[in-house]
């Protein structure tokens, strides 16, 4: 007797193992059926997008922890969608690390319709796993609001349309328009000679021209090499070498005139995010970033700075005078998603209309609707995007090379604390990488 | 009591079974995939293409794996002597019959019941920060010029400073444990011979305390290798080379980073098999030096 009860309670807790080790109850029962790649005649979108949805539940995988703002919103937009619809919106919120699971999850065709992340990521590490949406995209006459040169770039990376950008961004050098009144600056840099005069009219009116984070330097350098070089030739430099004899070695010679002159606020390159801070205590007027940085200094310093954005200013004989960072959180539907009509749907709904300017509003972000009105930190931000060209990427030039990547954002660094006295030091540092 | 091997079978399985599913199976799989070519940790076998050394040649021939290494070799041979220098001392001073050892126990051990996270920000945003900073507060007051503690000469030392006072608190306790349980007699015997307490220490307490300083050196060993939270606090935004350690390089080959969507989890499971290596090569030499340190009272 107590053998059997032993050998039932053994085979019980090997059950129970074996149980836990499963994935989430549910998952195996929805095998897919349309397991084909996106792109082939079978992934493409259904006809019509009016059929009866009731009762039918999508699962979106969210980058965003529960309680975040963007959360909040995309959480009440599931609920106002649902009371639609009748079509449920099961979301899991997954945090800013969702990368990390993602393309694990994809291969294992885990039971989710929507992700949630980096359009980079979606366009060159998911497209295996994305749907083509450019049918309903077309069929919601969805280029007629939304930023063409993201969903070129989309285009691009994956071979088709395969995101749907949700919290759009763009970057550049975002000021503090009320001291550059202070400073009696009246128009926004276009080139580098009337940004050094920008820096000149701040630095005699008492306030520092550039604040700027260590953790930015490689992107606040990575324009000025852009501007010189294009990132084409940026990208072919950082996986031979090569640097010194280019203008490289001028686009560093101009940061270093910067710190000669300077320009740079006191105890810049500071650890972030103690140095854009000192924009919103109104000791600093301008830093090279992203927009979000305008919501961290506001929040973090408990101001309202009267933000600004200007494109990164042209310089003589530069090779890409005009082109400007942007990016994007974006909305993906799997290629094995048995409801990608509805999935579609729920993303359109949630990055338009009333829905995508609440997430403007509430995250401070750029609203994904060209429609939409940015939130008064943003200002210009939508118009900015709209005139892009080609989007500049976020330092993929010099981060080609995992072997040097490292090591160059390091460079960048010692380049804004100065320790280089002219460019053709820092590209001969460059260059020592490669030997 | 007669012995039912069919029964002792029984109640080994679920363990067994847990112990190949969750830690030899994931061990040989990345054994094999540090030999092939593959891009995603989760990939099939069939997408599994033969390389033979070729991840280890790559890794070995990376600027910043050498970097990461020799970033490794400093937190380890560095910090682990003055963590468990100052560890010994401490250990050695609360158990000395000093008053207050409760008190001091527990505020020495408190870095280790806060988190990590906690810690390092607090060490970042304040003690090492230029302006308002602890440090340059106490720098300025005498005379000095402020200083860039977070500056790329400084800011390896500053992680490992931190790293450091995280770390003494715990093997404090293991060196307290160790001290309690040699016999008193020794040290009253010692002190009626005339033998004074820095005597004491080098004659009794070291040698007897070999054992737990072989144990805290593997400890330590496994605690340098697998170095990661303290490098991503001081380098928030991407990887830096002042901060970079093998696990980060390892983390940005099989994930990407910020910018970065190349993949490699064949040369991250090569990454992960050398420092495999390293904590086995690391706990045999220990085995070695203090052999025969084992003692019972």
């Amino acid at each position: 007797m107590k053998k059997i009860l032993s050998v039932l309670l053994a085979s019980v807790m090997v059950l129970a193992m074996l149980a836990g080790c499963s994935s989430t109850g549910g998952n195996e029962s929805k095998a897919p059926e349309n397991n084909t790649p996106a792109g082939t005649e079978e992934s493409k979108a259904p006809e019509g997008g009016d059929q009866q949805s009731d009762g039918k539940t999508i699962t979106m995988w969210s980058m965003w922890s529960s309680g975040e703002p963007q959360a909040n919103v995309i959480e009440e937009a599931a609920a106002a969608y649902e009371a639609k619809t009748g079509v449920k919106v099961n979301i899991e919120f997954k945090g800013r690390d969702v990368n990390k699971v993602l393309s694990a999850s994809l291969e294992a065709k885990e039971d989710i319709d929507i992700i949630e992340d980096d359009y980079k990521r979606i366009g060159t590490v998911y497209n295996k796993f994305t749907y083509d949406l450019t049918d309903m995209a077309k069929a919601a006459n969805y280029d007629s609001f939304s930023y063409k040169c993201l969903n070129d770039q989309s285009i691009e990376w994956a071979g088709y349309l395969n995101a749907i950008a949700e919290q759009p961004q763009v970057g550049g050098i975002f000021y503090d328009k009320d001291a550059f009144e202070t400073a009696g600056i009246t128009a926004e840099p276009k080139t580098w000679a009337e940004f050094l005069d920008v820096c000149q009219k701040l630095k005699d009116a008492g306030i520092a021209p550039i604040a700027q984070d260590s953790a930015y330097c490689d992107f606040a350098f990575y324009h000025q090499l852009v501007r010189h070089l294009g990132e084409e030739k940026i990208e072919e430099l950082d996986m031979n070498g090569g640097w010194s004899g280019t203008a490289a070695e001028q686009a560093a010679d101009e940061i270093i005139d910067l710190i000669n002159k300077g320009y740079f606020v006191d105890g810049a390159p500071d650890e972030f995010p103690s140095s854009e801070n000192k924009i919103g205590f109104g000791q600093a007027a301008m830093i090279v970033c992203a927009n979000y940085v305008t919501a961290e200094v506001n929040n973090n310093t408990g101001t309202q700075v009267n933000w600004g954005l200007f494109n990164y200013p042209a310089v003589d004989g530069g090779a890409d005078n005009a082109s400007a960072y942007a990016g994007a959180n974006s909305l993906a539907i799997t290629s094995y998603s048995e409801n990608p009509q509805e999935a579609f749907d729920f993303i359109i709904f949630l990055t338009t209309g009333e829905w995508d300017q609440k997430m403007a509003d509430t995250a401070a972000q750029i609203p994904a609707d060209s429609r939409n009105k940015a939130p008064a930190v943003l200002n210009g931000t939508v118009e900015t995007l709209l005139a892009a060209d080609k989007p500049m990427t976020w330092c993929a030039g010099i981060s080609a090379n995992a072997d040097v990547k490292d090591a160059i954002k390091s460079l960048c660094v010692e380049l804004f604390e100065g320790k280089y006295a002219t460019g053709a030091d820092f590209c001969a540092a460059l260059d020592a990488l490669y030997k | 009591m007669r012995k039912n091997k069919a029964m002792i079978f029984w109640f080994c399985l679920p363990t067994l079974l847990s112990l190949v599913i969750m830690f030899v199976y994931p061990v040989c799989r990345t054994v094999i995939m540090s030999f092939f070519q593959v891009e995603s940790v989760t990939a099939t076998v069939s997408e599994w293409s033969f390389n033979g050394l070729g991840n280890y040649f790559k890794i070995f021939g990376s600027a910043s794996f050498i970097t990461s290494m020799r970033n490794m070799l400093l937190i380890w041979l560095v910090g682990g002597v003055f963590t468990l220098a100052i560890a010994m001392l401490m250990a050695v001073v609360v158990t000395s019959g000093i008053r207050g050892k409760k008190f001091f126990r527990a505020a020495i051990y408190m870095p280790n019941i806060i988190s990590a996270v906690a810690l390092a920000t607090m060490w970042i945003q304040y003690i090492f920060q230029y302006d308002y900073g602890l440090l340059n507060e106490i720098v300025q007051l005498f005379g000095g010029e402020k200083v860039k503690w977070l500056g790329t000469d400084l800011k390896f030392w500053a992680m490992t400073g931190s790293f450091i006072f995280g770390s003494v608190g715990y093997y404090m306790l293991i060196y307290i444990s160790g001290i309690e349980g040699i016999p008193q007699d020794l040290y009253e015997a010692a002190t009626i011979d005339g033998a004074g307490k820095g005597r004491q220490f080098f004659d009794i307490t070291l040698p007897l305390l070999k054992g737990v300083i072989k144990t805290s050196i593997t400890f330590w060993s496994i605690n340098a290798t697998t170095f990661f939270l303290w490098s991503k606090m001081f380098s928030p935004i991407d990887t830096e080379s002042s901060t970079i350690v093998p696990v980060i390089y390892l983390y940005d080959m099989v994930f990407g980073g910020k910018g970065i969507t190349t993949r490699d989890a064949g040369a991250g499971a090569a990454v992960g098999v050398v420092l495999t290596l390293i904590i086995i090569a690391v706990y045999l030499v220990t085995e070695r030096l203090f052999r025969g340190s084992d003692l019972e009272y």
